[in-house]
């Protein structure tokens, strides 16, 4: 269990002098294997920083005590993060006399932690930028320690941290938040991406650094916001939120070409987002026509609503069209290379890791959950678009690029092709799997980014061709890169093998998808090959082969900096790969929930005509949190 | 000892098992991360106690697994028992038909078969560990390599000891991403990264095919380790369902109609589930057991260290795909059909690697096509259902083929002192004569060759007899013949000529083998003349050039020192493999000539194919045919060595230029390997090739083209339209004014009548029509819609009430009148639907 934890933090080592006396770290190793035996033996509660300990031992010498003191950190940490999400034997029933204590502003802190940071940073000198740099990274981990407890209540089926306030209640408006097994772990992943994005950034952007923290902080509370908001209005509030910081880190700190590039990115995202508008003002009226004037945001008041077929294709598509420019999916894809080659790393790193999965989720969320005979109905054919134009042609794509940056952003559009076949398949492991890729594709081409970035800054280019021979001059570098590929391509026993055999099998189960289940999941089963095509191509002529060119002689090492930032992602490779159980576990029930609200519409109102009458209001669904809303009572 | 085992580990826990896969784990952990520092020494001794230590555990895991089928046994029947760990919970995924879920555990298990590949893979292992010690001695990746070898057996056994098939993915993956970083390990020349690289996208190929039998058993059979798929494979069978099917064309059994409804054939073409699921997964076992059409990574995969080629690309990985085939038996069996084809790419690869080996002169190039050709033996032997005869192989080849590799890295070693270019180093043209200088590897390689040429009472000799006598008498046979003869379905029965075809092919392929295995050796260590460089006393120039090493100026006809016999630990694994070459077949073979001293290898394994041998039938007099068969296996032997022996050591190689010459076309086209690669790459490769240009450039043109370009320049058009308008010109301005205000007025002196129609309750029949309000609008209605208005005077009425029964329509007319005195009126249809109610139907 800990061998995990601690196999890549050890990785930095491979010093330029080797010793005559190596014995020292096989006698710690085994020393600490030994300790560590005991310690689970007697005081179970200390094995975290029995490993912390052995970390920081084992850490090669030419590293400081800092370097030492995170790794053993983040080590720790993790192996908390295992130890406490182990799921429990089989038998052991929940506390129900003692519930764990949920607080209901838990989320609110999640959202409104790093925006006031972001209005406090407004207010520091810009002459400091120690201070700048500390106050925002001290947020962003206060922000993730904050989400750290989301971890200790039992998900199960339903939604937890529930707080719901009216905010305009003329207009039905609430600030309503709440968080289940699905936006948990994206959650999570935001609270983790967001300071390793920031912290990697520090190393080599020095312009306007004050603005540079103050859109950090605020686009994290916006995606945070995002992700947990339960109310239409407050959801699409954040959704633009998001837009701003993104578009001005694309166009102030990006590359040559940044300002078209930050353009096509805000237009596209954009557009999409006005029909969502749209079509959100549209149900919240048609919920008051039908609860007698009332209007409401609410989503748990407008899952209620029953639209006759015709109606509900429309709404669907707004919303769908909308997050499906944000996923990207094919046509809408072309934004995506541009924002990623033109933005600075940690913009990458952000875009890739989080923003994307703002439209899975959206589309899992929203448009799953408001219209259900809809995305049953498109879902076939949608999945055939995930899987060519996604999966395959992506991959093709990407094996066709010369700019690493390029790759690795057509290889995104590829791996939601994944997640995405996995929502539109909408069984219960077919979900799960694309909810566990969408964290797996955060950490890989997190990861993957972060590293290009470290090419980047020693060599101001990304192209193949530029490169070669790199093992030599760069060993470590080499290593983690190879490391985070393999995820990237799915080697089982990596965190990327999991998501995608959760969603190929899910597929192939899959009643949605007409006829077509099988081939869509040899198809996605082919673009495994595919994938290995390009990523392994990119490694060998960026690593491989003799040095072709001067420049990359001298070549330097990965830096402090840049290990410390990556070494919580390779790890995560391997936690996620090992244990995928801890993640699945929690949010496993949830998406039952989802394939089964799916499957109970679709029972009542069969395919291929669905439901043709008038509009209705719905029970409310047993899962949704029970305060009551303060609109009427249901027909 | 088996029993006090058993007691310390119970045979459902079996913890033991975490010890065999920790040890190589922890060796790669170590000798990575820490090799630089730890210095050659540490590295050496943290690699073979790790490897050592799995091997001892195997040995003591193996002591306990005897005894448990030991006390298993009643009478005849002997029960397939296993040794099982479960670690923990891996993921889960859903079954599919049957809805449940499935829990993947990673769980390992032991019995007869991994039992026994177990063994193989620690000791063999552990020899080529200490082997490599002293091969490797001098690189400068001294401790990377033994990191990825410690890596490598860790990924094997892993493969080996899983439990389900997707823990057994993992290891079929971990061991391709080890011959992936092996065959690159000197990663600084070009050729060998692309070769490493070619190597897993080839073997990817495969487990693209592995995925799908996985999605496919998970779905049929609701399970994916194997007691729980054993258990299932009866829904693969199932002809009551429709599942039963797979529709290949059209894809999924739709029906469609349009402009391509002419590609749809009148007759849907389908497969049975249960050859889909083989189809698939032998995909799979062709991929990585190098078969025809996915072979073309491992002469390639040579490029590595030579005992990498020894380990991975003969004894041990590229056997996997043998082992998987017997490890699910029972799922091939079910399609006669998939099983025709093993063996049958089987026969085919054996025969055609063998082709290309008879010409090869580079030493390592001859062994790897001839483990091609063995491994199409193995295949064969599955094949045909004679699953311990195809396992014997694998057992025996594991010895007699990691001899032959390690001896020609012994010779290599020697090569290297002075030739410094690989390909000159392993080209036998450059050798001769190095028996009087190695003679230990020498004998070696010469008990191997007995070995794998198939002399009789060598190892070689039983396992390939039983191979190719099965491959006449045996006939695989549906196991569910009668469900489906009862039911009148037609099923694939292999044709009558099959077996003897197949028996002719193998003993064809037995005779190459056996010719191509005596020309190495007669080319590398007979003859009276050393062909590498003069051997003589050192000149002084000469002395100083070799000292002058990293240099490679090495004058090579200057005379230097005979090539020198390697040191022991390379010498003692060729010693131990070579013994186990020549007796493990008297020992462990069911035949009538064996040693009785332990259990023969088909009483071993027969608890493991008990399922499947009621699949297999013997033809007629089969028994009668036993000597008259064998005598096709050593007859191979005998005209095979004879021929290459007046070839090469009775003529001197003349009849071999001579035959060169005569067809100079098939001489080159063999020394080409058949130029499969270049047809393959003018193929498949140059379609993937013009696919993915195709997909960039129409990615550029076409999608940004049109997604981005067109909007763009509709805005922009719309832009410029408008921007006609703004001209700045105030009297264009006023006329625009005064138009407008034209039309304003046009729309308030003409009435423009308009109604909404609302039901008064559910479904009561009354409706209320409100016209659309309008400035001083006066009304009249036609409400009964009998054409008529029903008052002549207008009013300020808005609304009128109707009443429809079910199913009829009224035209109600509204008739409004402005302030200025036009008037004009405007139809309202209604229609009361019949007494259908929709909502009840989809609610109940």
């Amino acid at each position: 269990m800990t061998a995990a934890a601690h196999e890549e933090t050890s990785e930095p080592t491979l010093p330029p002098a080797p010793l005559h006396v190596g014995w020292r770290e096989i006698v710690i190793l085994g020393f600490f294997g030994i300790a560590t035996a005991a310690v689970a033996k007697v005081a179970p509660d200390l094995i975290p920083l029995a490993v912390a300990a052995a970390v920081a031992a084992l850490v090669p010498r030419k590293h400081d005590w800092t370097t030492r003191a995170v790794l053993a950190a983040i080590a720790a940490l993790l192996t908390l993060f295992v130890i406490r999400m182990w799921p429990a034997e089989a038998g052991v029933l929940p506390d129900v006399e003692h519930p764990p204590y949920e607080p209901t502003t838990l989320l609110s802190w999640l959202i409104g932690l790093p925006i006031a940071g972001a209005i406090a940073i407004l207010f520091l000198p810009r002459q400091t930028p120690g201070l700048l740099r500390w106050v925002t990274l001290g947020v962003m981990f206060a922000t993730l320690g904050a989400s750290a407890f989301l971890l200790g209540v039992p998900m199960g089926r339903g939604f937890h941290f529930n707080q719901d306030i009216a905010w305009m209640p003329q207009l039905g408006i609430r600030y309503h938040v709440a968080v289940d097994g699905i936006s948990l772990w994206l959650l999570l992943l935001t609270g983790i991406i967001m300071p390793i994005a920031t912290y990697a950034s520090f190393g080599s952007l020095q312009a306007r650094l004050k603005d540079w923290c103050f859109a950090l902080l605020l686009l994290e509370g916006a995606m945070m916001g995002a992700l947990v908001s339960m109310d239409l209005f407050l959801f699409y509030v954040f959704w633009e939120l998001m837009l701003i910081p993104m578009y001005v880190m694309i166009g102030v700190w990006g590359g040559s070409n940044r300002i078209k590039a930050a353009l096509k990115f805000f237009l596209y995202t954009f557009f999409g987002s006005i029909l969502m508008l749209g079509a959100i003002l549209y149900v919240a009226y048609t919920y008051g026509r039908l609860n007698g004037g009332a209007l409401s945001f609410d989503y748990f008041e407008l899952q209620r609503v029953l639209y006759p077929q015709h109606l509900q294709i429309w709404l669907f598509g707004a919303f769908a069209l909308a997050f499906l420019i944000k996923v990207p999916m094919f046509p809408f894809h072309t934004w995506l290379p541009d924002a990623h080659t033109e933005a600075p790393t940690a913009g990458s790193i952000i875009l890739a890791a989080v923003m994307l999965k703002m439209g899975t989720y959206g589309y899992l969320r929203f448009c799953m959950g408001l219209f259900p005979e809809a995305s049953i109905q498109f879902g076939a054919n949608l999945a055939g678009v995930a899987v060519l134009g996604g999966i395959l042609y992506g991959a093709l794509c990407a094996w066709r690029q010369d700019d690493v940056k390029r790759v690795v952003a057509y290889s995104s559009v590829a791996h939601l092709g994944y997640v995405m076949l996995g929502l539109f398949a909408g069984t219960s492991s077919s979900i799960e799997g694309g909810v566990i890729q969408m964290i797996n594709h955060g950490i890989s081409t997190g990861a993957l980014f972060l590293l290009v970035g470290v090419l980047y800054d020693r060599r101001h280019t990304r192209q193949l061709d530029e490169f070669g021979g790199l093992a030599k001059v760069m060993p470590v570098y080499c290593t983690l890169f190879i490391i985070i590929t393999l995820s990237s391509i799915g080697l089982p026993g990596t965190n990327g093998f999991v998501g995608e055999f959760m969603v190929i099998t899910g597929t192939f189960a899959s009643n949605k998808l007409g006829h077509f289940n099988g081939i869509q999941a040899v198809g996605a089963a082919l673009g495994v090959i595919l994938g290995a095509l390009y990523m392994l191509g990119v490694v060998q002529k960026v690593f491989f082969g003799p040095i072709t060119r001067k420049e990359n002689e001298k070549l330097t090492d990965i830096n402090r900096r840049e290990l410390l930032a990556v070494s919580p992602l390779v790890v995560l490779v391997f936690v996620i790969g090992f244990f995928p159980n801890l993640l699945l576990a929690p949010m496993h029930d949830a998406c039952v929930r989802v394939q089964d609200d799916l499957e109970q519409r679709a029972a009542e109102h069969a395919a291929p005509v669905f439901y043709t009458g008038p509009l209705r209001l719905l029970a409310r669904k047993s899962d949704a949190p029970n305060v009551p809303a303060p609109t009427s009572a249901p027909n | 000892m088996g029993a006090q085992i058993l007691s310390l580990f119970p045979a459902a826990n079996f913890s033991l098992i975490a010890v065999i896969l920790a040890l190589p784990l922890l060796g790669a952990f170590v000798n990575g991360v820490w090799g630089k520092r730890l210095g050659n020494d540490a590295v050496r001794v943290m690699a073979l106690s790790a490897v050592g230590g799995s091997f001892l555990a195997s040995v003591v895991t193996f002591i306990a697994l005897a005894s448990h089928v030991d006390a298993h046994i009643e009478g005849d029947h002997h029960e397939h028992v296993k040794l099982a760990w479960t670690a923990w919970q891996w993921m889960h995924t859903k079954a599919g038909f049957t809805g449940g879920n499935i829990p993947i555990d990673v769980r390992f298990s032991v019995d007869a078969l991994s039992g026994v590949m177990m063994l193989v893979v620690t000791g063999i292992g552990f020899l080529i560990h200490l082997y490599s010690t002293a091969y490797m001695a001098e690189d400068p990746g001294f401790a990377r390599f033994f990191a990825y070898m410690n890596l490598f057996i860790f990924a094997m056994l892993t493969l080996i000891l899983a439990d389900n098939l997707p823990v057994l993915f993992v290891g079929w993956e971990g061991v391709g991403l080890c011959s992936y970083l092996l065959i690159g390990f000197w990663y600084e020349k070009m050729p060998n990264a692309a070769a490493g690289k070619k190597a897993f996208i080839a073997n990817r190929v495969g487990d693209f095919g592995l995925i799908c039998g996985m999605f496919l058993l998970a779905s049929y059979t609701g399970a994916l380790d194997w007691t729980g798929i054993a258990n299932g494979i009866g829904s693969l069978k199932d002809t009551t369902q429709d599942a039963y099917l797979i529709h290949v064309w059209p894809v999924g059994g739709g029906q469609y109609q349009g402009i391509f409804s002419f590609l749809q054939p009148h007759n849907p073409l389908t497969i049975t589930a249960a050859t889909a699921v083989g189809l698939a997964l032998l995909l799979g076992c062709t991929g990585k057991s190098a078969q025809i059409p996915l072979y073309v990574w491992l002469p390639d995969a040579m490029a590595g260290p030579t005992p990498v080629s020894a380990l991975i690309h003969a004894a041990t990985m590229v056997t996997a795909g043998v082992y998987l085939i017997c490890r699910l038996s029972f799922v091939f069996t079910l399609s006669p059909f998939v099983m025709m084809l093993i063996a049958s790419v089987g026969a085919a690869t054996a025969l055609f690697a063998a082709t290309i080996a008879l010409v090869q002169n580079d030493i390592k190039k001859v062994l790897a096509y001839s483990t091609i050709s063995q491994l199409g033996f193995m295949f064969l032997g599955v094949g045909v259902g004679a699953f311990t005869a195809g396992f014997f192989h694998v057992f025996t080849h594991a010895f007699f083929k990691a001899c032959l590799f390690l001896c020609a890295g012994s010779v290599i070693h020697a090569m290297h002192a002075r030739v410094h270019d690989d390909e000159r180093a392993q080209d036998m043209r450059y050798m001769g004569a190095l028996r009087k200088h190695m003679p230990i590897t020498y004998w070696s390689f010469f008990a191997s060759t007995l070995a794998i040429a198939g002399c009789p009472l060598t190892s070689g000799f039983f396992s390939k007899d039983e191979i190719l006598y099965r491959s006449w008498v045996d006939h695989s046979v549906n196991p569910f013949a009668d469900v489906l003869t009862r039911q009148k379905l037609e099923m694939f029965v292999p044709p009558q000529w099959l077996g003897p075809a197949l028996y002719v092919v193998g003993v064809l392929a037995a005779t190459l083998t056996a010719f191509y295995m005596f020309r190495a050796l007669f080319m590398t260590f007979w003859g009276d003349e050393f062909r590498g460089w003069t051997i003589g006393r050192p000149s002084l120039v000469a002395a100083h050039a070799s000292d002058d090493h990293d240099h490679h100026h090495d004058d090579l006809s200057v005379p230097g020192a005979a090539p020198k016999e390697s040191p022991w630990q390379m010498t003692v694994p060729l010693i131990i493999l070579a013994t186990c070459a020549v007796v493990a077949g008297l020992i462990f073979n069911a035949g009538p000539i064996n040693i009785p001293a332990l259990h023969s290898m088909d009483h071993w394994l027969e608890p493991v194919f008990e399922p499947v041998a009621r699949t297999v039938r013997l033809s007629e007099g089969a028994e009668g045919l036993t000597w008259p068969l064998a005598g096709g296996g050593i007859l191979a032997f005998i005209i095979g060595t004879g021929v290459a022996y007046w070839m090469y050591i009775m003529e001197a190689g003349r009849p071999a230029e001579a035959l060169a010459d005569a067809a100079p076309g098939l001489y080159r086209l063999l020394l080409d390997k058949w130029r499969i690669d270049e047809l393959y790459d003018a193929t498949i490769i140059a379609a993937v090739d013009a696919l993915a240009d195709t997909s960039a450039a129409f990615d550029q043109t076409i999608v940004d083209g049109i997604v981005a370009k067109v909007p763009a320049l509709l805005v922009s058009l719309f832009g410029s339209i408008l921007r006609a308008f703004q001209t700045g010109v105030v009297h264009v301005y006023a006329a625009f004014m005064v138009i407008g205000l034209a039309f304003f007025g046009w729309f308030f002196v003409f009435p423009h009548p308009a109604a909404t129609v609302t039901a008064v309750g559910k479904d009561t029949g009354d409706y209320i029509v409100t016209a659309a309000p309008g400035m001083g609008y006066q009304y009249r209605w036609d409400a009964d819609g009998n054409g008529q208005f029903d008052s002549e005077r207008t009013s300020d009425q808005m609304s009128v009430k109707v009443h429809l029964d079910e199913g009829k329509t009224q035209n109600v007319r509204v008739e409004a009148t402005s302030a200025f005195g036009f008037s004009n009126s405007a139809a309202i249809p209604i229609t009361r639907a019949a007494s259908v109610k929709p909502m009840q139907l989809g609610l109940n």
